[in-house]
């Protein structure tokens, strides 16, 4: 197989998932068992609704007619990966033309929505995606002009010694992953112990793990260790209050002596 | 054809440097990766970034909250980075020996392994919803096929050869970068030395009506300075109790010039 021809699989292959998951995101539009994805339908009831466009009816046509043009490109992508795969280079550039075309009308849209609802994270998404597009068009288009060169690769001894190495250090890292996995995934359930910080006002620093369960069960088992204190607030600690990426969750447990049990 | 594009040869050392430069980009960039997965949690010199607790959190929304599947989705994500570093190198050491067809496949299957990987990790955005990964993935992937571009294509740019740099130009511009580095290195020292007490300094509570009580914390300001605020305020005022702390949301603040902002609500001790 040729270079080239290895660099527009890839770049088809990208945008044709991207285009079917989009897709699939809009025919699931909430929460499933194996599927998650984003909540357009909310989004976009939320985004007309801040126009003062309050009747679904708007973000509902607007969420179809979005789909549509995402039907329309995720098919551009597929029949011209089909017709590389075929052999049909000519079909194929045509078909990627016609969905970057679609796309790109697409993300304008997007773009152009973005800046009537503010939302300037999702314009600059949106307009990273328009450039990643039209580069990956003179990318497929331009890079099968240049030149034709087969991809070489035969098991030389570099080769084989590369391989060698990477074997080894994936079953160093997998057997690193396994005992990590092994030694914390109790952080998934155990309770996190507290540290007293100030008089009555406990501290309890959440491993990156812990979820709503770890919080009950952190709770509970505090609450059996000191019965004679009756907690009287719960404070998350905000993010600025985190060592940046080492903390996970702060918790703070306000407590007063327990006057009943005493 | 493409080997004579390639030749090394003093006039365009330039264009070497920029391939230099993104070969040891990307053999830097797995390797830290590898090394995050090898290193799981935050330790003393490296934090990184705990991918175990990502992917199992990510599993988990799926309702496939067993961990061997986390685990197995890992140990693939290594495998494909492990030989995509391993594939680099090879490529910078066939570049530094000046087998340059050599380096060019070596390099070649680094990319595909790159792209593998981030077009494998967008699937997997898609599917668990998180849309700034999508986002961080995708300008990946978009960097890769890049410097894909860029390594075969640089002696197709025209890039000056002479690097050479005019007496009186290089003088100016020495006194010119000296001056703003002695200023700029004593205003950063001068500020370490005057605030970085604030990380654990506590603050004082302004009374805002008859029972609460505003803190208004630096941006250094850490957990430890929370806590001794609190302390703080407990000693100054003996006679109350905290029944509750309000953070002040984004909206509340000053653009970037607020920090943390809470407010205590107390009652008195009966």
């Amino acid at each position: 197989m040729k270079e080239k021809k290895l660099i527009q699989y890839f770049i088809l292959i990208y945008w044709t998932f991207f285009g079917a998951l989009t897709v699939i995101d809009k025919i699931i539009p909430d929460v499933y068992p194996y599927w998650v994805g984003a909540d357009f339908y909310t989004l976009f009831i939320k985004f007309f609704a801040s126009l003062g466009l309050t009747d679904p009816i708007f973000a509902t046509i607007a969420l179809a007619g979005i789909s549509t043009l995402e039907i329309v490109a995720f098919v551009c992508y597929l029949f011209s990966l089909f017709n590389l795969y075929k052999g049909k280079d000519k079909i194929s550039e045509q078909w990627f033309y016609r969905g970057v075309s679609f796309s790109v009308l697409l993300f304008s849209l997007f773009s152009i929505g973005d800046q009537v609802f503010g939302d300037r994270f999702n314009l600059l998404e949106h307009g990273i995606f328009w450039i990643i597009l039209v580069v990956s068009w003179v990318v497929y288009k331009y890079n099968s002009l240049i030149e034709e060169r087969l991809i070489k690769f035969s098991f030389t001894k570099d080769i084989k010694i590369g391989v060698l190495v990477g074997t080894l250090l994936t079953i160093i890292t997998s057997y690193s992953i396994l005992d990590f996995s092994k030694s914390t995934s109790s952080n998934k359930t155990l309770p996190v112990r507290g540290e007293e910080v100030v008089q009555g006002v406990y501290k309890f620093d959440f491993p990156f793990l812990g979820d709503k369960f770890v919080w009950e069960n952190t709770i509970k088992a505090f609450e059996d260790k000191h019965p004679e204190l009756k907690i009287t607030y719960v404070y998350t600690g905000p993010d600025e209050l985190n060592s940046k990426k080492k903390t996970h969750m702060l918790l703070y447990i306000f407590t007063e002596q327990n006057d009943l049990k005493n | 054809m493409e080997n004579k594009n390639l030749v090394i040869n003093n006039r365009i050392i330039g264009k070497d440097l920029v391939r230099y430069f993104i070969l040891l980009y990307w053999i830097l960039f797995w390797l830290l990766n590898v090394i995050d997965k090898i290193i799981g949690g935050a330790h003393f010199l490296f934090v990184g970034k705990d991918r175990f607790a990502q992917v199992e959190r990510f599993f988990d929304s799926l309702g496939l909250g067993n961990p061997i599947i986390a685990n197995v989705a890992l140990i693939i994500t290594a495998g494909l980075e492990i030989f995509a570093l391993v594939f680099f190198s090879g490529a910078l050491y066939h570049f530094i020996k000046k087998n340059i067809d050599s380096a060019r496949s070596w390099f070649f299957i680094g990319i595909v392994l790159t792209l593998t990987t981030f077009t494998y990790f967008s699937l997997g955005d898609q599917v668990f919803g998180d849309h700034f990964e999508l986002l961080e993935h995708g300008l990946f992937w978009f960097i890769t096929l890049l410097s894909w571009i860029i390594f075969i294509r640089i002696d197709k740019i025209q890039i000056f050869d002479n690097f050479s740099i005019g007496k009186k130009q290089f003088f100016v511009s020495a006194v010119f970068t000296i001056v703003i580095t002695a200023t700029t290195t004593f205003a950063i020292f001068w500020h370490n030395h005057s605030s970085f007490i604030e990380r654990t300094q506590a603050v004082d509570a302004i009374k805002i009506t008859e029972n609460k009580y505003k803190i208004k914390f630096p941006f250094l300001a850490g957990s430890k300075a929370f806590e001794n605020s609190i302390a703080k305020f407990k000693e100054d005022n003996p006679s109350l109790s905290i029944n509750y702390i309000y953070t002040a949301p984004t909206p509340l603040r000053l653009a970037e010039s607020d920090g943390l902002i809470i407010y205590i609500q107390t009652d008195s001790i009966k």
